[in-house]
């Protein structure tokens, strides 16, 4: 099982000059290129043709064979402060001669499986990722597929929901800028696990078939932003205020904590440390009940949790649909007691039925979007960050003198 | 309980019980058969599909056993007083081999997922609630917390809220 893999033939020459734009599509308003360390992000419906991706934040990413500047924007990525790495369809690259990590004559693959029971499979693959004025040169990134010639590995699929396609996927990929800096790290890396790589495993050989594999940590799929020259410990996710549905909001992806003037941490905000042996949690206390697997994630489009009092959609149990907006409030906490940080957070939810009704169907930024989460703790997804600046600090990264050890959670 | 028999005739848990028994026999990892519904042996083969530790701790109303991977996956599996697995808990940095655990329920979790998906919700927690099986699934890639149960199977006494 032990590996050893080849990084094919990447040079990185440290080099930052005008990627081009080739390649991309006219969005639905979707942000174009940024500044400095600013990347516009726009809840906008999602790059699915007459179909509207509810409370997804998109943005443009660039990626460029390594060291060079040929390279391909692509829209319509979702950003994601709940997973790690960016993960980008095969189908929406039309870059070509980006290299794959290969160890003799097997290709390394990369599988990721969300809690809802879907699933990306794809070749670990190494390219340059630009985001705003911001390069971070040869990151393993995962280019999604189903592959040819063998099946993915039942390990993989679980019994889940392959979302190879943009349909499936509603974006044309995701920007995983969660507060690890790769998608799985010691578990998974051979110096670490003995050689023995986690079950189900997040990566495989595959020839004609499959084998689970261990992958040195600095070749796994990596959060881009820590490979950044500077402005790396971090993301800020800022939202405007809303009240109620809009058809889009425009915000911004701001890179760095601490490392420029527009990327400070307030003396207002709330800095939850996080509790790394619960997977990155805090604590949420709602209706007086404690729940301790609470999480920050602008891929959830709406705010999860536990309330069995509240009717959901008949349609659509996974919302919520209340008979008129309830206003409540859920009180956060740290799980660990390191800055003592604790928070009343208030919410609304509305009734999901008419909110995807109102405004003839073509809303896409949603307020009071809820649902249930039977099993766990508060899932704080994208209505959360509307009105806030959400500071995800990453594990293992410098952080300002003045807030605790990475990762943390702030707003 | 005639549902509880019912689940006793089931094909995965005599399966079970031969896995078992040549996993004793042979000391190898075998193929995996029914967890979830099965009998007490299949929590062996689970244990050693997931290359895990165990520990077992007896209670009033059931049995916990408590798999847990070298790299932190820690699975809960809920054994009642008649020797079924009428529960399975996890929590940690992967999802758990969900054919592996759930053995003759996994089509109908496959199904539910599939059910789950036909709608606008993306990424958020996955919460299968049918008369015959109940899957709720939440957290995020490198954090995930779940559970699987089959309600009428449930010991008299026990909650949902206890299978964690």
């Amino acid at each position: 099982m032990r590996t050893f893999l080849l990084l094919i033939s990447v040079v990185s020459l440290g080099l930052l000059a005008g990627c081009g734009g080739s390649g991309s599509s006219t969005p639905k308003g979707v942000p174009t290129g940024g500044t400095a360390n600013v990347q516009p992000i726009a809840v906008n419906g999602g790059p699915v043709a007459g179909v509207i991706y509810p409370d997804g934040a998109f943005i443009d990413v660039t990626i460029c064979n390594p060291g060079t500047t040929t390279c391909q924007t692509i829209d319509g990525i979702l950003v994601d402060t709940g997973s790690f790495g960016l993960r980008i369809l095969s189908s929406a690259i039309t870059l070509t001669g980006l290299q794959t990590l290969t160890s003799g004559s097997s290709t390394l693959y990369n599988c990721i499986n969300f809690a809802d029971g879907s699933y990306l499979w794809g070749t670990a693959t190494v390219a340059d990722v630009q985001m705003a004025n911001e390069l971070g040169s040869s990151a393993t990134i995962q280019v999604i597929a189903d592959p040819t010639g063998f099946a993915i590995p039942t390990e993989c699929s679980n019994g889940g929901i392959d979302e190879d396609n943009q349909a499936a996927l509603g974006a044309n990929g995701i920007l995983g800028i969660g507060p690890e800096p790769v998608d799985c790290g010691e578990a998974c890396d051979p110096n670490f696990n003995g050689g023995v790589p986690p079950v189900p495993s997040p990566y495989y050989l595959c020839t004609t078939t499959c084998a689970a594999t261990s992958v040195v940590t600095s070749q796994q799929v990596v959060n881009p932003v820590v490979l950044f020259a500077t402005d790396n410990n971090g993301t800020i996710v800022q939202l405007p205020a809303l009240s109620g549905a809009a058809a889009s909001e425009s915000g911004s992806l701001i890179f760095g904590i601490g490392t420029q003037t527009n990327n400070q941490v307030p003396s207002s905000a709330l800095i939850f440390a996080l509790d790394q042996a619960n997977g990155d949690t805090f604590s949420t206390t709602y209706k007086g009940q404690l729940l301790t697997n609470s999480f920050i994630d602008s891929g959830s489009n709406g705010i999860f949790f536990p309330d069995t009092t509240i009717p959901v959609c008949t349609d659509n149990p996974s919302f919520y649909c209340p008979t008129s907006l309830l206003s409540l409030s859920a009180v956060n906490t740290e799980t660990v007691s390191v800055t003592g940080a604790t928070g009343t957070v208030n919410f609304g939810i509305d009734n999901a039925d008419n909110l995807f009704a109102e405004g003839g169907g073509a809303d896409a930024a949603f307020s009071t979007l809820g649902g249930p989460n039977a099993g766990g703790g508060f899932d704080y997804g994208l209505p959360f960050f509307y009105n806030r600046s959400v500071f995800t600090s990453i594990d293992g990264q410098a952080v300002p003198s003045n807030t605790p050890a990475a990762p943390w959670w702030a707003y | 309980m005639t549902t509880s028999k019912q689940h006793e005739m089931a094909r995965g848990s005599a399966w079970a019980k031969v896995a078992g028994i040549a996993l004793i026999a042979f000391g190898l990892g075998l193929p995996a058969f029914a967890a979830l519904g099965g009998d007490v042996s299949s929590v062996q083969t689970d244990q050693a599909y997931m290359k895990a530790s165990i520990k077992t701790t007896a209670g009033q109303a059931y049995t916990l056993h408590e798999i847990k991977t070298p790299m932190g996956t820690v699975v809960h599996e809920f054994v009642s007083a008649d020797g079924r697995v009428f529960a399975i808990a996890w929590h940690g940095p992967f999802m758990p081999p969900m054919q592996q655990l759930l053995g003759s329920y996994f089509q109908q979790f496959s199904a539910g997922v599939q059910a789950h998906h036909a709608g606008p919700v993306r990424h958020g927690p996955l919460n299968i609630q049918e008369a015959g099986l109940v899957v709720q699934s939440s957290g995020h890639p490198r954090g995930y917390f779940g559970r699987a149960y089959v309600p009428a199977m449930l010991p008299q006494g026990v909650t949902p809220d206890q299978l964690r």
